[in-house]
């Protein structure tokens, strides 16, 4: 039945990720931005804490766990720094193609060795957001915003399959809207050698699915950052002789953002749980997305609302947040590809339609 | 963590589905049409009674065992995940269903053995259908509960009673109405009482059914009660139940469990204009248009959210956990969401929608009430903001 208790395992991962994120990035969120990445000593001691090979399978070195474990341990890292979470990641979500489609040699051959490299960053685009040849054995193009400043592996998925390349990739830095943390470049491919290259329609759909809800973990976790910061500034700040939390135009509106951001945690959970399971959850993890897009485009500026004028200020994080969740929901084709897909699903789908795997089917 | 619905659940979800089918909604849109209640003495309750509905979940006192009926739902998701679909096929034939209805969980939780088996008893293998409500809301108070201005005074062993109260669901037909009044207008929530009313008491008249926008299948009813007098044993819970706050609570205590039986009912609305437009775009050709497909998936997606959101708020209940924050929030968003979801399907619709005779256009005026009922969003809103940010009283 219906149960939203995760296990200890999982527990403890979450309060494992929770202290490192307010610890090690919180503190220090203005500085990696500045400075275009975490700090070397952050870098360390999250390669020390393990979490970068979560997703891995136990023969390639990982701790064999799957995308709820994903999803939780990103709304931490997250919620403490979204740049961040991202740089600290070598892998990102250009696991997934990896894994769906690669298999154990892929990730021993392209993934394992980033592990080992500092700074390294593997890098997933989809193909709709670029603009690239695939050829026989090369790709040409560009690319217009990628996080990252170094690109060690550059996956290129589309709904047929992937190829990876890993040289001939020349990268222009850009200031970027956000996750400048991350980095921030346009990509030109001149004849980029092709390293592999994997066909699958439903595996490059599993993959997808599975970076849509990479991503919409972030966003649900910087989102909840937005919330919880507002709520505690609100309660501060006084004005006509009360918290401004106190009046009802602004407590109903931190409340609204609050389950703004439950519901799109619940549906991300469910999506991730569904995953996990082998289940078809395309629809499901679009879902998902869309919806954490959705709350990002309501949370994120009424943040900076919320502050007023010292919202839009660099002084508190806020601006970043709005800035931040903002780009996030840009990747991987953002809300319209994702749109597309689930409206898509529900064509074929006829009535009742199936919410969720709790309808009667 | 696990997001599935047990094997005994199906089975009787399906059971809902086919009942839902085949009797509510048909019944329900003659309902609709004719713009009246579905009459007492319809056939379709009887066959509830006869089949086994309408029973309370009080299991008898345990010298007289209840008859043998079907197991009684288990937990408060399983509920929900019922409800729903009773909602999907109609929400207001639900409520015109016979049984003790909304008072049962007040009476349950605070009557006493007496007044169980003489309230409660009648519904435990019914002759004929019955039913109960609960009147809280006047003409001058709805939202602000603590102000009702119904007013019980003490006279030798009985209260007499006098105020009105409106939109009080299947009042006229009730058995018993489990009245909220005050016994000192000044005190507000601390000098609140609930007493039970029982039908064609002298007093206790002028019946009105309203005219309502939607919902209509069930009776919402105002009445009055003029130095109505009953006997000081239909105080609910007896004299010692009302020390300190304890008589608002108990009205409030009946909203509190109410709150996520809305949401599910608004999921359920929701879902059945889903249906209705995806038929609908499908007939007429219009799924190839992003424009129609992107209402569905927005209505869908934020369909699923509202249900999640509600069966969040069961299962804490369920875990015996506070769900305050969950249980308001489930309700404010899920009514919002079936708002949404019937009005998108009106726009696909177009100038179909205008014409008044399809269900959508049922659905999008059933669906307004969700925001209303039990607690309207803004006050779900302020509840949820007392515990957020502590948002003060006054
Ligand atoms: C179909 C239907 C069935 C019903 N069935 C029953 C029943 O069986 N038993 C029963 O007792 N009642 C019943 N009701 C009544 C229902 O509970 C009330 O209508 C509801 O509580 C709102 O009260 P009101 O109508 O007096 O509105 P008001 O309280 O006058 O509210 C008017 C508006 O002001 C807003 N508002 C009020 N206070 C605040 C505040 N502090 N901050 C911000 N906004 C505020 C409200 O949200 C609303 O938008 C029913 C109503 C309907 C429509």
């Amino acid at each position: 039945m219906f149960d939203l208790q995760l296990d200890e395992e999982l527990e403890l991962l979450v309060e494992t990720a929770r202290s490192f994120a307010r610890e090690e990035l919180s503190p220090r969120l203005r500085e990696a931005e500045s400075a275009r990445g975490p700090d070397p000593g952050v870098c360390a001691s999250f390669a020390e804490i393990g979490l970068a090979a979560l997703e891995l399978p136990e023969a390639c070195g990982g701790a064999g766990l799957g995308a709820l474990a994903r999803v939780l341990v990103n709304e931490e890292l997250a919620a403490g720094d979204v740049g961040a979470a991202v740089a600290l990641d070598p892998l990102g979500p250009a696991l997934y193609p990896l894994l769906e489609l690669g298999g154990e040699t892929a990730l021993k051959e392209l993934a394992l060795p980033l592990l080992a490299r500092e700074g390294a960053r593997a890098v997933l685009v989809a193909a709709a957001d670029a603009e690239l040849e695939v050829g026989a054995d090369a790709v040409s193009g560009a690319v217009p915003w990628v996080p990252a400043d170094r690109v060690d592996l550059l996956v290129v998925l589309d709904s047929e399959g992937a190829v990876a390349l890993q040289s001939g990739i020349e990268t222009e830095p850009l200031r970027g809207a956000g996750l400048r943390a991350a980095g921030a470049s346009a990509l030109r491919l001149q004849n980029a050698p092709i390293v592999a290259r994997w066909r699958g329609r439903e595996q490059a759909g599993r993959a997808l699915a599975r970076a849509r809800l990479y991503l919409a973990s972030l966003l649900v976790g910087v989102l909840r950052q937005t919330c919880e910061f507002t709520r505690d500034y609100a309660l501060q700040r006084v004005a006509f002789g009360r918290p401004i939390a106190h009046h009802q135009a602004l407590a109903f509106l931190l409340v609204d953002m609050h389950a703004a951001v439950d519901g799109a945690r619940l549906l991300l959970h469910e999506a991730a749980w569904n995953a996990d399971r082998g289940r078809a959850n395309a629809a499901l993890s679009a879902t998902a997305f869309i919806e954490a897009i959705d709350a990002s485009r309501f949370v994120g500026p009424n943040g900076v609302q919320i502050l007023g004028g010292h919202g839009f200020m660099q002084d508190y994080p806020v601006e970043k947040y709005m800035r931040e969740s903002r780009a996030l929901g840009l990747l991987l084709g953002g809300v319209d590809a994702a749109r597309e897909e689930a409206g898509r699903a529900l064509c074929d789908a006829g009535a009742p339609v199936a919410l969720s795997e709790l309808e009667i089917v | 963590m696990e997001f599935t619905i047990d094997k005994a659940m199906r089975e009787r979800l399906e059971e809902a589905r086919e009942r839902g089918r085949d009797e509510m909604r048909p019944i329900g849109l003659i309902a609709d049409r004719l713009g009246r209640p579905i009459p007492r003495d319809d056939p379709y309750f009887e066959g509830l009674i006869a089949s086994g509905e309408g029973r309370t979940r009080w299991p008898g006192l345990k010298s007289k065992p209840r008859p043998s009926t079907r197991d009684p739902l288990r937990t408060v998701t399983m509920t929900l995940l019922l409800t729903e679909e009773w909602a999907y096929w109609d929400r207001g034939v639900m409520v015109a269903n016979p049984g003790p209805g909304l008072p049962e969980g007040n009476v349950l939780a605070l009557g006493t053995d007496e007044q169980k088996e003489q309230y409660l008893g009648p519904f435990l293998d019914p002759d004929r259908p019955r039913w109960a409500c609960f009147a809280m809301t006047e003409p001058g108070a709805g939202s602000d509960a603590a102000a009702i201005r119904t007013h019980a005074r003490k006279d030798g062993d009985h209260w007499i009673l006098n105020g009105a109260k409106c939109f009080i669901g299947n009042a006229s037909r009730a058995d018993w109405i489990l009245v909220q009044a005050t016994i000192d207008p000044e005190k507000g929530r601390d000098a609140q009482r609930a007493f039970f009313v029982e039908q064609a008491t002298p007093g206790l008249g002028g019946f009105k059914i309203e005219k309502k926008m939607g919902l209509k299948a069930y009776e919402s009813t105002s009445f009055t009660l003029s130095d109505c007098r009953v006997p000081a044993a239909n105080l609910l819970g007896g004299e010692a139940r009302y020390e300190e706050r304890a008589g608002f609570k108990t009205a409030m205590r009946t909203f509190n469990a109410g709150r996520p039986i809305i949401a599910a009912n608004s999921v359920g609305i929701g879902r059945a204009a889903l249906d209705e437009a995806l038929d609908f775009a499908r007939e007429r050709d219009l799924l190839g248009d992003s424009r129609v497909r992107d209402r569905l998936e927005q209505m869908a997606r934020k369909l699923r959210a509202g249900r999640l959101l509600c069966l969040r708020a069961g299962w804490l209940a369920d875990r015996m956990a506070p769900n305050i924050v969950e249980a308001s929030m489930s309700k404010a968003i899920a009514a919002g969401v079936a708002q949404e979801a019937t009005s998108l399907g009106m726009e696909l619709l177009g100038s179909v929608g205008a014409r008044g005779d399809h269900l959508i256009e049922k659905l999008y005026r059933d669906a307004k009430a969700m925001d209303i009922v039990e607690g309207t969003g803004q006050i779900q809103r302020m509840i949820m903001a007392r515990h957020l940010v502590q948002l003060p009283r006054n």
